[in-house]
């Protein structure tokens, strides 16, 4: 408890008293009484304030169609029966609702949210609150979200037919919420959480979320991290999504993926489409992604992808492994470096390892390997899986007919391929007939 | 093909075709004018739904749950699934009955066709599956040429597509709730709004979805109309009643002579596989969506148990019914559809305060004559269930 405390921001921390625990399905249209027990009215919806990350209730709604709530200061007592004021009920002393507060029943109740450690979307069966008192003051605060069975049973009023089964609770720090707050409210870097999850379940949990939302989240999202993710999508998934987002934006984003993966998908838009996207991109990426569109698919040349290490000859081991450390962030893979002559053709390779353990002043090409097992852009699929595995490697390079390196196919490239996802061949979208063969 | 379409395609199951040829053995050519307004009746309301997937991006069930909280969305999904699951009998008493047409028992023909079912979606890749039993769906066409040589009196067919008629007796009343029961159907509503979310139409390309809409309305429609004029023209002027599949298949005669009964099986068997091969399947999902429980056969048992059970039951339930000696499976078929159409204005009401809030559709509310249209929609099926129930209280 004290854990999540310290999250809130709460000072005192060790003078923190909990006065209660609450489901907001136990007070939701609990009664309100005042000091001399006049019913005042319901708690219909509970107004809540973010200081900081974190949010604190700032009042009760009490009555339908009204806009303006009790303090949460006035409230003395809180139990399963109903709520109980300090003093007596005054409308002079109700305060309305401010630009940065909104009713967290009605935004969050039955929403979806995603649950970053389970990393799933998630819908909202109720909310767990606090209410603590520290020396100075009293706070109400909303900690987790109940997303299982029981708290489904105790809106239907029938939680005593599950009360063996634990609480499925997700702590307010693990949310991750979808829905906007209000225009004036949506924080910066709201969605920064986001991104600690793994691109292949980030992208999981896109592809569960509604078109609107999908667009959204990948807006928001670091470009680097919302590319990762978005390489991991389904096609079908990646379509619309670039269908949906602003075109100078998608266009940013496939200049993050890796050239190949963009290319294979321009190749599936529209050609008007398409041309607008490459013409928004960077003019150099933009030519790469051009040229392996050229392709025809199944292909080495359409798998391909042009950043890999290229080294030339006369480099020492010691040049090569700082200039390594410039080129590694761009490459798709540097466990392989291609020796290439000043005409581009391909003369040599040198594992990393090789490199590593070679001395410092040798020039690689007296350490390269000059038997190379290599595929021609014509050849296809099968013939690059063929050589990946008989001679076990982890990419192979590609060169046309006068043999000049063109690009590498990677491992993973052609497993994909291979083997499809799973969930690719029967989800429930298979019930009806794809869209790609609608349009 | 688009969602209306196939969602149309879906609906002329079991169920539809023995509500069809029921009311035009009793009724003749005078249940024919119930078909005009229907049509306009289905293509607003399927309209609706596919603008609500493509607005918002989400289903139904998902909607009625964000909008009307746990409680309203528990009885709404208790509805379907019992709704449903009398049509998914209503779809293996139409493999019993298309099997023993052929000879077959349905203690042999149920629970081999529950287990192909349940094992095909499950192994399957559905997108093959659909397209056969979308391409043998067009054994219906058969009924429009067995209506047009069994020579039915044109004059009278046309008289009964525009003039009214009604009666207060009350098997009449039961007919008429069972044909717009089942025409529009409210499963129908929550299947064609997931199609549109699953294919990601969108407000953009939505204008197109339109057109797929009023075209699959009005295909439903005609093989419907044509049902009605065929079984019109062969039992109706003989006093024949549909009490067995057996006589149902009488009215493909003029077409398919000795044949008829063999026609009539294959696509009775169909349309009854094809149903109840996408019923249980949606009907898990739907509710396994609405709660917030994990759904998909992209995921293992493991990961979906909830899911998997309910399809699993869902199934057993819907073929052991069908197994208990002596049930009349016309009955079974005909009565789920009066089920259906009783639930319907529950749906549509649903549907239409979800329609016309502004929060979530913006500028894409509904127009004035769409509300019109589906108010007197609901009406009229409240109005007919509740004659339906006091004349069979109190016959006239």
């Amino acid at each position: 408890m004290k854990h999540n405390l310290r999250h809130k921001g709460i000072r005192g921390l060790d003078k923190v008293q909990i006065l209660g625990e609450y489901f907001f399905s136990n007070i939701h249209k609990k009664p309100i009484y005042d000091i001399e027990w006049h019913t005042i009215g319901q708690l219909r919806d509970l107004a809540v304030h973010w200081e900081g990350d974190f949010p604190k209730v700032t009042g009760i709604k009490y009555a339908k169609g009204v806009q303006s709530h009790i303090p949460i200061e006035q409230v003395n007592k809180i139990t399963h029966r109903g709520i109980e004021l300090k003093g007596k009920f005054s409308e002079s002393e109700l305060i309305p609702l401010q630009p940065d507060e909104i009713y967290m029943g009605k935004w969050l109740m039955d929403k979806q949210i995603i649950d970053l450690k389970g990393s799933k979307v998630v819908r909202v069966n109720d909310i767990k609150l606090f209410w603590v008192q520290t020396p100075e003051r009293r706070y109400l605060v909303p900690t987790a979200v109940d997303i299982g069975l029981r708290g489904l049973a105790r809106r239907l009023g029938v939680e005593f037919l599950f009360k063996k089964r634990e609480h499925h609770l997700v702590w307010w720090q693990f949310i991750q919420h979808l829905e906007e707050k209000t225009a004036s409210l949506k924080l910066t870097g709201d969605r920064s959480q986001l991104d600690q999850l793994h691109p292949a379940d980030l992208a999981d949990l896109i592809e569960d979320l509604d078109y609107k939302k999908r667009t959204d989240i990948i807006e928001d999202l670091d470009l680097e991290i919302a590319a990762e993710a978005f390489a991991e999508m389904e096609l079908d998934t990646q379509l619309e999504i670039l269908d949906h987002m602003d075109s100078r934006q998608a266009s940013n984003l496939l200049e993050e993926m890796p050239p190949d993966e963009a290319a294979d998908l321009l190749g599936e838009l529209p050609e008007e489409k398409s041309a607008e996207l490459l013409k928004l991109m960077e003019p150099e990426e933009a030519q790469e992604v051009r040229e392996l569109m050229d392709y025809e698919e199944g292909t080495a040349g359409a798998l391909m992808t042009p950043e890999y290490i290229a080294l030339p000859p006369g480099l020492t081991v010691n040049e090569a492994i700082a200039k390594l450390r410039r080129l590694a962030s761009e490459a798709e893979t540097i466990y392989y470096l291609y020796i290439l002559d000043e005409n581009r053709t391909l003369s040599g390779v040198v594992s990393l390892r090789e490199l590593l353990v070679a001395t410092p002043v040798t020039k690689l090409q007296d350490i390269m390997r000059t038997r190379i097992i290599q595929v021609n852009v014509q050849d296809d699929v099968e013939r690059v899986a063929e050589l990946l595995n008989k001679y076990s490697l982890l990419a192979i390079p590609v060169v046309n007919a006068q043999e000049q390196m063109l690009g590498i196919i990677t491992v993973d490239d052609v497993l994909e391929i291979l083997i499809p996802d799973r969930s690719s061949l029967e989800t429930f979208s298979n019930f009806f007939v794809s869209k790609r063969t609608m349009k | 093909m688009g969602p209306g379409i196939i969602t149309s395609n879906v609906d002329n199951d079991a169920g539809g075709i023995t509500t069809y040829s029921v009311a035009g053995a009793a009724l003749g050519y005078k249940c024919l004018w119930i078909f005009l307004p229907m049509i306009v009746a289905l293509v607003v309301i399927q309209e609706m739904c596919t603008r609500m997937g493509a607005v918002t991006g989400k289903g139904l069930a998902d909607l009625v749950r964000e909008r009307f909280g746990v409680k309203i969305t528990f009885y709404a999904m208790v509805g379907l699934l019992l709704g449903n699951l009398g049509n998914i009998m209503s779809e293996f008493a139409g493999v019993a009955a298309s099997m023993e047409l052929f000879g077959v028992s349905k203690y042999i023909s149920l629970p081999l066709a529950a287990l192909f079912t349940w094992w095909l979606v499950l192994r399957w890749s559905y997108r093959v599956v659909e397209r056969v039993f979308l391409a043998a769906c067009l054994i219906y066409f058969c009924y429009i040429f067995s209506g047009y040589l069994a020579r039915p009196q044109w004059g009278e067919v046309a008289r009964g597509l525009v003039v009214p008629s009604f009666s207060f007796d009350s098997s009449y009343l039961v007919i008429l709730v069972g044909l717009i029961g089942t025409t529009i159907a409210p499963w129908m509503q929550f299947y064609i709004q997931s199609a549109v979310v699953e294919k990601g139409i969108t407000v953009k390309d939505y204008a197109y979805t339109k057109y797929d809409v009023i075209v699959g309305s009005i295909m439903v429609n005609l093989v419907a109309v044509f049902i009605v004029i065929s079984c019109a023209a062969t039992l109706h002027v003989q006093g024949i009643k549909v009490d067995s599949a057996q006589e149902a298949a009488l009215a493909l005669a003029p077409l398919a002579g000795t044949w008829a009964s063999t026609l009539f099986a294959i696509g009775l068997l169909n349309a009854s596989l094809f149903s109840a091969s996408i019923l249980p399947l949606s009907t898990a999902y739907f509710l396994c969506e609405a709660f917030g429980i994990e759904a998909g056969i992209d995921k293992s048992w493991d990961e979906a148990p909830a899911f998997y059970w309910l399809y699993t039951i869902l199934i057993v339930v819907g073929a052991g019914v069908i197994l208990i000696p002596k049930i009349s499976l016309i009955a079974v078929m005909f009565w789920s559809q009066v089920i259906n159409g009783v639930m319907l204005p529950f749906v549509l009401i649903f549907m239409l305060i979800l329609i016309n809030n502004k929060d979530l559709m913006g500028d894409h509310v509904n127009g004035r004559t769409f509300n019109l249209i589906s108010w007197i929609t609901v009406a009229v099926m409240i109005i007919l269930t509740l004659l339906m129930v006091v004349t069979s209280l109190f016959p006239v």
